[in-house]
C-alpha cells in the first residue's frame, strides 16, 4: 500500500509562507481558507539561550486515516490507485464529522493551524490533496527538464519552497523523492520526527537536527 | 555670453552620452495598447496555453521563473529549476505578482487629479498620454521660467519599477542638482562606497549581489561541472538573506548550511538566519561598532590576522602624521629619500617601522617576496617622525579598540562574552588552514549613525585576515582575470558610476593615477566633449568650472560628501529646502517610484512640508496607487509591472543570464524610462520657444545658460523612450541561444522562447569565478594591487581624511573646504576607522546589568527589518500576503511585555520623540543635529499602533517591527478615507530630522532608536481579517476609474471568461 506524503526538513525551513501561497494559487483557495500552514514554534528558553523552528503542517496522510472511517457519506476516501487521503467535494455534505476525528484539525475548521478547513462558500470540507491532480502517478523526483511531466511532478509547495525544505513521494518506494531525502537524513544521524497524536500514525515526516532546535512537535 | 550661439541653442536635448535616441516628438509606440489587444507590449501568444521564461523582480534580486499563460492571461508562475542560486525556488513575493499585475490598484492609464490633494476626497480622471506629457512639461517649464532650473527635482526608491538612472539624470538634464532616494545613504551607498575607498572592489552586501562567492557550486548543474563550494564560514552581520531575498540568497543560505558551512549571525532579532546560526550574537540595536572593535582588539592582540597580507597588502603598518592624519610619504618622512628608479609615480612609497631594525624605513609597494627582503613592516608600531610621535595605522586601530574588551563589549552590546569569543575563534579559524571566511554586511547599519564606521570595520576585518580575492571569501571579484603584464595599475574614478558624471561635468579625481595624469585628463575634457570641434569657442575650462557647480550645489554636499558617489542629495536637506526656500526652493517634483511616506524617515515631517509649505506640482510614475499618490500626486504616469516589462530584471543570477521579455501588457502602461524621456523632450520644446525673451530665474541661471549653449550629453540616461530598445537588447542577448538569425523581431523572439526554458546564457565558470586579481602582474612589472592611492587595502581609510577637508576626490580640481567640524567624529574629520560615536538615538546603557537605556521617557530600543511578505513599500495590497501578515507585529520579549502589561496579540501603541513635545519648527532640524542638541522635541506624528508578538525572539528592552502602510485605508469601501501611512508605519516615528546623521553619508536613523510602548486599541480603517482583503483581489475593476474605462485589459470579454482564478479566489468573501 503506497504511503504518499511530504517530508519536510526543518533545518532548512525559514518559515517564509511561500508554500502556503503556492498552494493557494494552485488550488484556487479563497481568503481565510488554507490547506497548509507554517507555525513558528517559539523559543522555550530564555533569551539569548533560545532555539526555535518553523513547523509546516498540512494533512499528515495518516496510515490509519480516522477521517475516512468517521465520514458518514464516504466523501473522505483514499485514492484507490495511490492511497492518498482525499475528500470528494461532490459527496461531502459539510457535516464536519471528520474535524472531530482528525487530531490535527481545529474543531471548527476555521482556526490556524488546522489541516482541514471548512469552505463556507461551497459548504464542504477541504484539505491538502498532495496536489493529486498533478502528482497522482509521480515518483516525486522532479523532472527539471519538464516540471509538468506527470511521472515526476511535485506539488508547487515543494517545487517553489524557498529553502529546498520540502520533498514528496511514496515512503514505501525507496526511489521516491521523499524516501531519498529521508534515507540521507537517517544516514547523517539527523533527527526524524512525526507530530504524534492519539490514535493516528501520520505518514508525514519532519527532519530536525538537535543542533538547530529541540523537537517540540506543535509546541504549546 | 556669445550672441552668435543664440539661434542654435536649445534648452536641452536628450542625446545622451550613452547614445539614446532623441525623444522629441516620439511616441510610445509598442507600449500603448490602443487596438484592443491584450498583449500590445508583451509579445506572448494570445491563444491557448504557453510557457515563457522570465525573471522575477519582486525584490532587489532576480529569480528566474517560468510563466504560464492561458489565452494571454498569466495563470501560474513557478521558479526556474536551472537557476544557479534559487534552484527552482520562487517565494511568495514572486508568486503574488499575479495579484499585483492584475490588481484593482493598478494605474493603467495616465491619471490627473481632479480635486484637492489629500486622500479623503481623492479623485482622478483618465487623460491621454499626450495630454499627460504636455501637462507635466508645462508645469516644469513654468517653474523653471519663473524660479530657475533648481526649482525642479526628482526622487526614486521605495520598491518596484526602479528608475535609478532616470531619476539622477532627469534633473541634471533640466539643470537641477536635486534628486533623492530613501535608500541610498540609508541603503547600500555607504557599503558600496566604503568598499571603493578601501580597496576598489566589490563590497560585502549579499542583497545587492556584491557577495556571490558563497553561492558558487550549489546548484546541481554547477556541481556537475565540478565547480567547488568554498565558503565554510560566513558572518552575516546585520543581514537576513532568508527573509529579504527569500528564494535567491535565502535558498543559497539553506544550501550552504546543508553543506556544513558554519554561520555567525549578528542581529538583534532571532531571524531565520539567526535561528539556524552556529553562533548568534543578538547585538543591542545601534551598538555594532563597539562589537566590531572588540573583534579587532582580540585579533590584533593575539595575532590571529594574516600577517603577510596585513604587512604587505594593507596600509596597517604605515606610520601616520598626527597633524595631517595621513600616512607619511617616504619623501616627507626620510631626509633625502628617493623612491626606487623602477617605482612608478602613481605608486607612492610610505613608511613603517622595520621590525628587524626597530627603525623607520621606507615601505615600497611590490611583491611581498621581494619587499620582505628589504623591510619587515611592523603592524603595531609608534615612532618619532620629523619630531612627531607617529603611530602606525594598526596602532591607531588598536588604540581605538582599547576600551572594548570582550567584557566591556558584552556589557555595552548585550551579548554574552563567551559568544563573542567563540564567534571570533570561528571567524578566524579558516586562516589556520590557509583558507578564507568572509563577512556579509547587511543594510541595518546603513540606517544608523555608524553607517560608515561599521562597514569600514567589517571590510577591514576581512582585509587583515587576508580574506580578499580568495576562494570562500566575500571580498571577491567576478569576471575574467586581467591579462598578465598587460594592464596599468587599477584606479578608481569618482562621481557617479565609474566616473560617468565626473566626465560629463568635468570634476573628480582618478585615484591611483598621478596628479599630472589627472590634470591632463581634466584639460582634455573639452576636446572629449567636442571631438568635431563644433563647440570649440565655448567649451573651455571656465565653462567646465560652471558646469561642475551643478554637482557642488547639490543639497547636503557641504557636510555629507559620500553622497557624491551616487550624485544624490541629502534627504533631510531637501525637506528643509522645501520648508524654508533655503538655499533654493524645490517646487515641481517628479517621483519615479512607490510610497514615499512608507519609506522616508520622519514621514510626518515630509507630509507637513508638502502640504504646508507647498510643492507646486507633483508628478508620479508607478504601477500602483500608494499613500503617496493618493495624498499628493497631481499627475500619474502608468508603469509596467515586471511581467509586462522587457528587461526589467536582466542582471542575472551568478554567472547565468535569463531572458526577461514583456510577456503581457495591460492598459497604457510603459517601461519606467519612458515618461521622463518624453517629459524632458516636451519641456525643452516649450522652453526653447522662450530662450530669447526669458531669464531663467536666479539660482539656476548659470547652469541654464550653459545648457543653452552646450546641449550635449545632458539627456535623461538609462532606458529609452520606448520599449523597442529593451526588446532589441533582449534579442541581441539571446538570439544565439534561441537560434535566431539577423533581423529577428520580438515576435520571432517570443515564438522561439515559447515553451522553451533552456534559452539562457552561462559564462564559463573559469571566466567568472576568479581570484588573486591583485597578484596579476601589471604593465609596470609590479603586482596589480588595488585601486587605492597606496595600491593596497586601506584599512585605515585615508580618503576619508582628504574628503572631509577638501572634497577630494569628488570635487577635484575644485576644493570646497572642510566640513562643519561638528559633523566629523575624528577630531572634526570623517573617521578613517571604525569608531563608536555618541549614541543619540538609543543612548548607552545606564546600569551595570546592561539591560536598560538611559532615556527615561523612551526606555526601549526599537529596530526594524524586512519580513518575507514585502519588499520595501511594495505588495501591501497583495491579499494572499496580507491575510497571512495583516499587521507588522512588534516583537517584544515576554519580560518586557509583562512589565508593560502587554499580552501576545494585544494591540499596542508605540511612541518616540517624534510623537510628543512641540510641533517641529521648520528648518531647524539639521542645525540642531550638528549642534548636538539632544533634548529635541520635534513632534511630527501621532504614535503608531500594531499588534504584539510576545516571544523570546528579542532581548528584554528591544522591540523589532517592520515598517508598514495600509492601502485599505483609502479603499472605496471606507467611510472615511486616509492615506494609510500613519497608523502602523515605523517611519513616522523614526528620526530624519535632528538625529546624529552619519558623518560621511548623512544617513539618518531608522534603526535602534528610543521608544516607549503601551497597550492600546485597533486603529481606524485597517483590515486584519482574511476576508476583509477581498477588494484587493483581481477583478474586472480598476477602482480609480469609472467601470467603463477601468478594465484590467481592453478586451473585457477575454478577461472575464479566461482568467483562471477559481471563483473562491477571485471573489472570496465579497
Amino acid at each position: 500500500m503506497a504511503k504518499r506524503t511530504l517530508v519536510i526538513d526543518l533545518d532548512r525551513c525559514s518559515g517564509c509562507d511561500s508554500c502556503v501561497v503556492a498552494c493557494k494559487f494552485e488550488n484556487g483557495i479563497g481568503l481565510g481558507n488554507y490547506y497548509n500552514h507554517v507555525k513558528p514554534i517559539n523559543p522555550a528558553g530564555k533569551h539569548p539561550d533560545i532555539n526555535m523552528y518553523w513547523l509546516p503542517i498540512q494533512c499528515q496522510q495518516c496510515e490509519n486515516s480516522p477521517c475516512v472511517a468517521a465520514c458518514p457519506t464516504g466523501a473522505s476516501y483514499r485514492d484507490p490507485d495511490n492511497n492518498v487521503v482525499l475528500i470528494d467535494k461532490e459527496t461531502c455534505t459539510g457535516c464536519k464529522t471528520c474535524l472531530a476525528a482528525c487530531p490535527y484539525s481545529d474543531p471548527t475548521g476555521a482556526v490556524r493551524p488546522s489541516v482541514r478547513w471548512f469552505n463556507e462558500e461551497l459548504g464542504v470540507m477541504e484539505k491538502c490533496t498532495l496536489c493529486n491532480h498533478l502528482t497522482a502517478t509521480s515518483d516525486g523526483v522532479e523532472n527539471t527538464e519538464d516540471t509538468t511531466d506527470a511521472a515526476h511532478a511535485v506539488p508547487p509547495c515543494v517545487h517553489n519552497c524557498s529553502c529546498g525544505a520540502r520533498s514528496f513521494g511514496d515512503l514505501d518506494d525507496p526511489a521516491s523523492g521523499a524516501s531519498k531525502v529521508l534515507a540521507a537524513a537517517e544516514a547523517a544521524g539527523r533527527g526524524i520526527h512525526t507530530i504524534e497524536a492519539e490514535g493516528v500514525t501520520p505518514a508525514c515526516k519532519y527532519i530536525l537536527s538537535a543542533e538547530i532546535a529541540d523537537w517540540r512537535g506543535l509546541g504549546e | 555670453m556669445q550672441e552668435t550661439t543664440l539661434t542654435r541653442r536649445s534648452f536641452v536635448k536628450a542625446a545622451a552620452v550613452a547614445g539614446a535616441a532623441v525623444a522629441v516628438g516620439s511616441t510610445v509606440a509598442g507600449c500603448v495598447d490602443t487596438g484592443g489587444s491584450s498583449t500590445g507590449g508583451g509579445a506572448a501568444t494570445t491563444t491557448g496555453k504557453a510557457m515563457y521564461g522570465s525573471v522575477c523582480h519582486g525584490c532587489i534580486q532576480a529569480c528566474p521563473c517560468k510563466v504560464y499563460l492561458e489565452d494571454g492571461v498569466v495563470v501560474k508562475i513557478e521558479g526556474h529549476p536551472d537557476a544557479p542560486t534559487s534552484i527552482g525556488s520562487l517565494c511568495l513575493k514572486g508568486l503574488n505578482q499575479i495579484h499585483t499585475c492584475y490588481s484593482p490598484r493598478r494605474v493603467l492609464y495616465p491619471l490627473k487629479r481632479t480635486g484637492a490633494r489629500g486622500a479623503e476626497n481623492a479623485a482622478f480622471e483618465r487623460i491621454s498620454w499626450d495630454e499627460a506629457v504636455q501637462l507635466a512639461a508645462t508645469k516644469i517649464a513654468e517653474a523653471i521660467e519663473q524660479y530657475g532650473t533648481y526649482s525642479f527635482f526628482c526622487s526614486v526608491g521605495g520598491g518596484g519599477a526602479y528608475s535609478f538612472m532616470q531619476a539622477m539624470t532627469m534633473p541634471m538634464a533640466l539643470g537641477s542638482p536635486t534628486v533623492f532616494e530613501p535608500g541610498c545613504a540609508q541603503c547600500y551607498l555607504p557599503r558600496i562606497t566604503e568598499a571603493a575607498y578601501m580597496y576598489g572592489g566589490a563590497d560585502q552586501s549579499i542583497a545587492d549581489c556584491a557577495v556571490l562567492e558563497p553561492f558558487k557550486g550549489l546548484a546541481p548543474l554547477e556541481e556537475a561541472k565540478g565547480v567547488s563550494q568554498d565558503t565554510k564560514v560566513i558572518v552575516l552581520w546585520a543581514a537576513q538573506p532568508s527573509v529579504s531575498q527569500t528564494a535567491q540568497s535565502g535558498r543559497g543560505m539553506a544550501e550552504l548550511r546543508a553543506r556544513g558551512c558554519k554561520t555567525i549571525v549578528v542581529d538583534p532579532n532571532f531571524s531565520p538566519d539567526a535561528v539556524k546560526a552556529t553562533i548568534h550574537l543578538p547585538v543591542r540595536p545601534g551598538s555594532d561598532a563597539a562589537l566590531v572593535l572588540s573583534w579587532y582588539r582580540v585579533i590584533l592582540d593575539e595575532k590571529l590576522y594574516d600577517e603577510e597580507f596585513t604587512k604587505y597588502w594593507t596600509n596597517m603598518p604605515f606610520l601616520v602624521n598626527p597633524e595631517t592624519k595621513l600616512p607619511w610619504l617616504a619623501t616627507e618622512a626620510i631626509d633625502g629619500y628617493t623612491p626606487p628608479a623602477d617605482m612608478p609615480a602613481n605608486t607612492p612609497v610610505y613608511v613603517c617601522v622595520d621590525e628587524n631594525t626597530g627603525q623607520v624605513a621606507a615601505l615600497p609597494f611590490g611583491d611581498p617576496a621581494t619587499v620582505s627582503a628589504e623591510v619587515n613592516p611592523q603592524v603595531l608600531a609608534t615612532a618619532t617622525v620629523k619630531g612627531l610621535e607617529s603611530k602606525s595605522c594598526g596602532q591607531i586601530y588598536r588604540d581605538e579598540a582599547e576600551p572594548w574588551t570582550l567584557a566591556k563589549a558584552a556589557e555595552f552590546c548585550w551579548v554574552p562574552e563567551d559568544r563573542i569569543r567563540a564567534a571570533i575563534d570561528l571567524y578566524t579559524s579558516p586562516l589556520k588552514e590557509g583558507k578564507a571566511a568572509g563577512i556579509a554586511n547587511g543594510v541595518a547599519t546603513d540606517m544608523e549613525e555608524t553607517a560608515s564606521q561599521v562597514p569600514d570595520g567589517l571590510m577591514g576585518l576581512d582585509m587583515i585576515m587576508g580574506y580578499v580575492n580568495k576562494p570562500g571569501a566575500t571580498l571577491t571579484q567576478n569576471g575574467p582575470l586581467p591579462a598578465d603584464g598587460a594592464n596599468p595599475r587599477p584606479t578608481m574614478f569618482w562621481n557617479g558610476f565609474g566616473g560617468m558624471f565626473g566626465m560629463m561635468y568635468g570634476i573628480g579625481y582618478e585615484v591611483g593615477a598621478t596628479e599630472e595624469a589627472n590634470e591632463a585628463r581634466i584639460a582634455a575634457i573639452p576636446e572629449e566633449w567636442d571631438p568635431n570641434g563644433q563647440l570649440a569657442p565655448f567649451m573651455t575650462q571656465s565653462t567646465l568650472w560652471a558646469m561642475n557647480q551643478l554637482l557642488l550645489d547639490r543639497l547636503g554636499m557641504k557636510n555629507h560628501r559620500g553622497l557624491y558617489n551616487w550624485c544624490h542629495s541629502h534627504i533631510p536637506s531637501v525637506r528643509e529646502a522645501i520648508e524654508t526656500g533655503e538655499p533654493f526652493k524645490p517646487r515641481v517634483w517628479f517621483d519615479m517610484s512607490g510610497n514615499k511616506f512608507a519609506v522616508l524617515g520622519s514621514a510626518g515631517a515630509w507630509y507637513n512640508a508638502i502640504m504646508d509649505d507647498g510643492v507646486d506640482f507633483i508628478i508620479c510614475q508607478y504601477p500602483m496607487i500608494t499613500s503617496f499618490q493618493i495624498e499628493c500626486a497631481d499627475l500619474i504616469f502608468p508603469l509596467e509591472e515586471w511581467l509586462e516589462a522587457t528587461g526589467a530584471s536582466s542582471f542575472g543570477q551568478l554567472n547565468y543570464a535569463f531572458p526577461c521579455p514583456g510577456i503581457i501588457h495591460l492598459g497604457e502602461t510603459v517601461p519606467n524610462s519612458v515618461p521622463s524621456q518624453r517629459v524632458v523632450a516636451a519641456a525643452s520644446a516649450i522652453l526653447n520657444e522662450k530662450l530669447d525673451s526669458v531669464i531663467f530665474g536666479a539660482t539656476g541661471q548659470t547652469m541654464a545658460e550653459l545648457k543653452l549653449q552646450f546641449p550635449l550629453g545632458m539627456g535623461v540616461m538609462g532606458g529609452s523612450d520606448s520599449e523597442e530598445v529593451e526588446w532589441a537588447a533582449q534579442i541581441a542577448s539571446y538570439s544565439e541561444v534561441l537560434g535566431l538569425g539577423e533581423g529577428a523581431t520580438k515576435e520571432d523572439f517570443m515564438a522561439a522562447l515559447k515553451d522553451n526554458h533552456k534559452a539562457y546564457n552561462v559564462t564559463p565558470p573559469d571566466q567568472y569565478w576568479t581570484y588573486g586579481q591583485h597578484l596579476v602582474k601589471a604593465d609596470d612589472g609590479l603586482p596589480m594591487g588595488f585601486a587605492t592611492e597606496s595600491r593596497k587595502c586601506e584599512v585605515y581609510n585615508q580618503i576619508h581624511i582628504k574628503l572631509s577637508r577638501t572634497g577630494f576626490p569628488y570635487t577635484y580640481p575644485r576644493e570646497i573646504g572642510p566640513i562643519d567640524p561638528r559633523v566629523g567624529t575624528w577630531g572634526g574629520d570623517y573617521s578613517p576607522i571604525c569608531n563608536v560615536p555618541v549614541q543619540k538615538e538609543a543612548p548607552e546603557v545606564a546600569n551595570a546589568n546592561g539591560l536598560a537605556l538611559s532615556d527615561p521617557e523612551f526606555p526601549l530600543a526599537l529596530t526594524s527589518g524586512r519580513v518575507y511578505y514585502f519588499h520595501h513599500g511594495t505588495m501591501r495590497h497583495a491579499a494572499f500576503a496580507r491575510e497571512l501578515y495583516p499587521v507588522p507585529y512588534v516583537r517584544i520579549n515576554p519580560a518586557t511585555a509583562a512589565e508593560y502589561g502587554i499580552a501576545d496579540g494585544d494591540w499596542v501603541e508605540i511612541s518616540s520623540r517624534r510623537t510628543q513635545g512641540t510641533d517641529y519648527v521648520h528648518g531647524t532640524g539639521i542645525e540642531q543635529s550638528y549642534a548636538g542638541i539632544k533634548e529635541n522635541n520635534t513632534k511630527t506624528a501621532e504614535p503608531i499602533r500594531t499588534k504584539a508578538y510576545v516571544a523570546e525572539v528579542v532581548a528584554p528592552g528591544v522591540l523589532w517591527m517592520e515598517r508598514f502602510w495600509n492601502p485599505e485605508s483609502f479603499d472605496s469601501t471606507q467611510s472615511k478615507k486616509t492615506g494609510g501611512w500613519q497608523q502602523m508605519n515605523v517611519n513616522v516615528i523614526t528620526n530624519a530630522v535632528d538625529c546624529n546623521f552619519n558623518e560621511v553619508y548623512g544617513s539618518y536613523t531608522n534603526r535602534g532608536f528610543a521608544v516607549n510602548i503601551k497597550k492600546s486599541e485597533k486603529p481606524e480603517g485597517v483590515w486584519t481579517e482574511p476576508k476583509e482583503f477581498a477588494p484587493f483581489l483581481p477583478s474586472n475593476k480598476n477602482e480609480y476609474l469609472p467601470d467603463d474605462i477601468g478594465v484590467l485589459i481592453e478586451n473585457k470579454a477575454l478577461l472575464t471568461d479566461i482568467v483562471a482564478f477559481p471563483a473562491s479566489t477571485a471573489e472570496g468573501g465579497q
